[in-house]
């Protein structure tokens, strides 16, 4: 009877949750800023939740996530500019080609056993030998930017003056990673990434291939974030090797981490509270204190780190066990 | 109660009436003054953090001098003295910051105009909103596709990238003849990035325009940390001279390579104002900097009162001469002044209307003023595509340690030097 009540209890969260962010538009639409900054947070928390899946719940500390934006944002806008392929299309397959590529590196990868900061570093580097490829790659621009066909309104073309329809396509893609988070969570192989994130050499000795588990979660984390690079695409209007940003990898894998590993909202929590936060101190200060910005943004972050060192998700979680799962119990005796 | 009130109070409804009048009369005053605010807003646009700091900082400097210069002698006359007010947002160094705080600045503060962001890729991002808001923008980022894409509301008063480009050929072209030097090869590198190439495409062009025979040309990485290949290469080329357009630390990486390893030709010729001439350079390279030169969106050397001005009082509060960032907006936001003025005088129903501002900007043609006494020729006027077709750069050579103006020649500060004296080949 408890379960059920707490799984309602949840369910009715969600939901309401859901409703009001679908509402976030409309009570926003007369500032475009505002709907941006909104659909901005729904980027890094879709780009987060998909990190959770290697970097939470594997364990593996991946700095790609640009790498893969990057490619994802390239076959799109590229079969968009030369062909006229609807980024619909192109954002699927940017999705394959990029997890295509995750497993072209990550089969190496994990063949010879490459883990921990030795990962983290391959992975670092990934997205600047992409950057400089790029560069180099007259074909599809080198380091000339490379606009996107303008439409002033085009649910065919993925390109619209107001910001809302993005932020309502993000708001799915954000819905459908937290599913497949959710899903993999559960699932054997959620328990098997899991325990390779524990102690990988222990879960080797039990018979669980680890190859194969991170691999799964590498193409799951990679199709999702290079779907997402066809939206920043033609969100953004062009293509560009600047696309494939190190520093904003890192800040992925940051709202990973400081969100609570291998919980699947808390990435998304990261996002909203340190994004927002970091846009508003931006927009307020950075005018007139250049940099201030970025220094109270780190102190956050320390302060963070240093009193929830299993990320700001546990501070919900810690709440919900609390008042909630309490409540339920009480109402049960009585 | 009622009753009292049965009978028509004649003096108290004339007074109702009258002042019910004079009611709508200030109404009306208050609603034409709507018309035109106490103070333009202008949005400043530059990355102030960030791996571009360097130049938007410098940039966001020379605009607020500008402001001060332009409220200190009157605001916009035309519209009866109205001064500017600068609004400041840092764009970062990413598309995603700066179409936030594009955005931003205009969602919180409605800007008549906007000046900056510097770079070319951060300026697309933001064009794209400053069309769809009618927003005009005065650009200060140099690569020319930024013109070249349709944009209505876009102006870039500072010569394109392809004419830094060729102005650097046409330096050491003017020069060598002056020198009585002959040149026949040229060698053209440019670091790989948009702007780089916009520079080399300008060469190109003035070499072959020129006759000139282009005997090696390499884009390279930026971060390159070895150039002695490059140079071993222009040295096998015999190249006479080489135009260069570098970013920074690759500047001081070929500066270094043509020294260590005394391959050097005739001219080495900067183009694209980063690197080679400008303090930071100057400072790190010592006296292997001398006698290189590099392209200027700005003459800090023009001898006119407003620019001495603007120098002496940037160098007092800065500690070195304005830098081209600085330069071009202040120049800038002295060209928006006068649309500003012309759009007063033309559309005095509405001067500020983006539409009436844009075709103010558009039928521009300075040739006298504080906006011409800071450029670097004496013309401004604007294409359809929002370049100035009479916008030219201006050259500084490195000479005893100090950046100084050497072409064009007429408004030179010191004589060029050519060929180098420690040519090697």
């Amino acid at each position: 009877m408890n379960f059920f009540k707490e799984i309602n209890l949840g369910k009715l969260l969600i939901l309401i949750l859901f409703i009001i962010a679908l509402g976030i538009p409309y009570v926003l639409r007369a500032n475009q800023y505002q709907v941006l900054l909104a659909t901005t947070v729904l980027l890094y928390g879709v780009m987060a939740t998909s990190w959770n899946i290697v970097g939470g719940l594997a364990g593996q500390l991946d700095f790609a996530a640009f790498a893969y934006l990057g490619i994802g944002a390239y076959v799109s806008g590229t079969l968009f500019i030369r062909f006229n392929i609807t980024p619909w299309f192109g954002m699927i397959l940017g999705g394959l080609v990029a997890s295509g590529f995750a497993l072209l590196i990550g089969i190496p990868l994990f063949r010879f056993g490459i883990k921990e900061v030795w990962y983290a570093l391959t992975t670092s580097a990934l997205v600047e030998i992409l950057k400089v490829a790029f560069n180099m790659w007259e074909k599809v621009g080198g380091p000339v930017e490379r606009c996107l066909p303008y439409f002033s309104g085009s649910w065919q073309n993925m390109r619209f003056v107001s910001y809302a329809p993005f932020y309502y396509i993000m708001l799915a893609m954000l819905v459908m990673a937290l599913i497949v988070n959710q899903k993999i969570t559960n699932s054997k192989l959620g328990y098997y990434l899991k325990a390779i994130g524990e102690d990988e050499t222990a879960t080797e000795v039990l018979g669980v291939d680890n190859r194969a588990s991170k691999l799964k979660a590498l193409f799951y984390y990679s199709f999702l974030i290079g779907m997402t690079g066809g939206i920043y695409s033609c969100m953004y209007g062009y293509i560009h090797p600047s696309f494939f940003n190190g520093p904003e990898s890192t800040k992925v894998a940051i709202l990973g981490i400081v969100g609570g590993r291998g919980i699947t909202y808390g990435p998304l929590l990261a996002a909203l509270l340190l994004v927002g936060a970091q846009e508003f101190l931006r927009a307020s200060l950075g005018g007139e204190f250049s940099g201030l910005y970025l220094l109270i943004y780190a102190v956050i972050m320390v302060i963070v780190v240093l009193f929830k060192p299993r990320g700001i998700a546990t501070i919900f979680q810690d709440i919900y066990r609390k008042f909630v799962v309490r409540e339920v119990k009480n109402k049960d005796v009585a | 109660m009622f009753v009292k009130n049965k009978g028509l109070n004649v003096n108290l409804t004339v007074k109702t009436l009258i002042y019910i009048f004079i009611g709508m009369m200030l109404l009306n005053v208050s609603a034409f003054s709507a018309d035109l605010p106490g103070k333009i807003i202008v949005g400043c646009l530059e990355p102030l953090t960030g791996a571009h700091a360097v130049f938007g900082i410098e940039g966001k400097v020379g605009m607020e001098f500008a402001v001060k210069h332009i409220n200190e002698a009157g605001g916009i006359k035309s519209l009866g003295g109205i001064p500017l007010e600068l609004v400041i947002e840092d764009v970062g160094e990413d598309a995603m910051s700066a179409r936030l705080a594009t955005e931003s600045i205009i969602s919180k503060h409605k800007p008549v105009a906007v000046l900056g962001l510097y770079i070319s890729r951060l300026t697309t991002v933001a064009s794209e909103i400053t069309e769809r808001e009618k927003v005009i923008m005065v650009a200060d980022a140099l690569v020319d596709d930024i013109t070249e894409v349709g944009r209505q509301y876009l102006f870039r008063p500072s010569p394109k990238a392809s004419m830094q480009g060729r102005s650097a050929v046409e330096f050491v072209l003017q020069a060598a003849e002056k020198a009585g030097v002959k040149v026949e090869k040229i060698a053209i590198l440019n670091e790989d990035s948009s702007f780089g190439r916009s520079n080399a495409i300008g060469a190109v062009q003035a070499a072959l325009d020129n006759g000139l025979t282009i005997v090696y040309q390499k884009e390279y990485p930026y971060d390159i940390t070895d150039a002695s290949s490059i140079v071993h290469g222009i040295a096998t080329a015999k190249a006479d001279f080489v135009v260069h357009c570098p970013y920074f630390m690759d500047a001081i990486i070929f500066a270094q390579a043509f020294k260590e390893l005394n391959l050097i030709p005739k001219y080495i010729a900067g183009m694209g104002a980063c690197g080679y001439s400008d303090p930071e350079s100057i400072e790190a390279l010592g006296a292997v900097a001398e006698y290189y030169s590099n392209t200027c969106s700005y003459n800090p050397a023009k001898d006119t009162v407003q620019n001495r001005k603007f120098v002496e009082e940037y160098t007092a509060q800065v500690g070195h001469i304005p830098t081209e960032g600085a330069g071009m907006n202040y120049y800038g936001m002295w060209v928006l002044k006068e649309a500003l003025e012309l759009s007063g005088e033309l559309y005095p129903e509405n001067p500020l209307n983006p539409d009436n501002l844009r075709s103010a900007f558009l039928q521009l043609d300075l040739t006298s003023g504080p906006a011409v006494d800071t450029y670097p020729t004496n013309h401004i006027s604007f294409d359809g595509k929002g370049d100035n077709p009479h916008a030219r750069a201006t050259i500084l050579q490195v000479i005893n340690g100090e950046s100084k103006v050497v072409w064009p020649f007429a408004e030179a500060e010191a004589e060029f030097v050519f060929p180098r004296p420690d040519a090697t080949y």
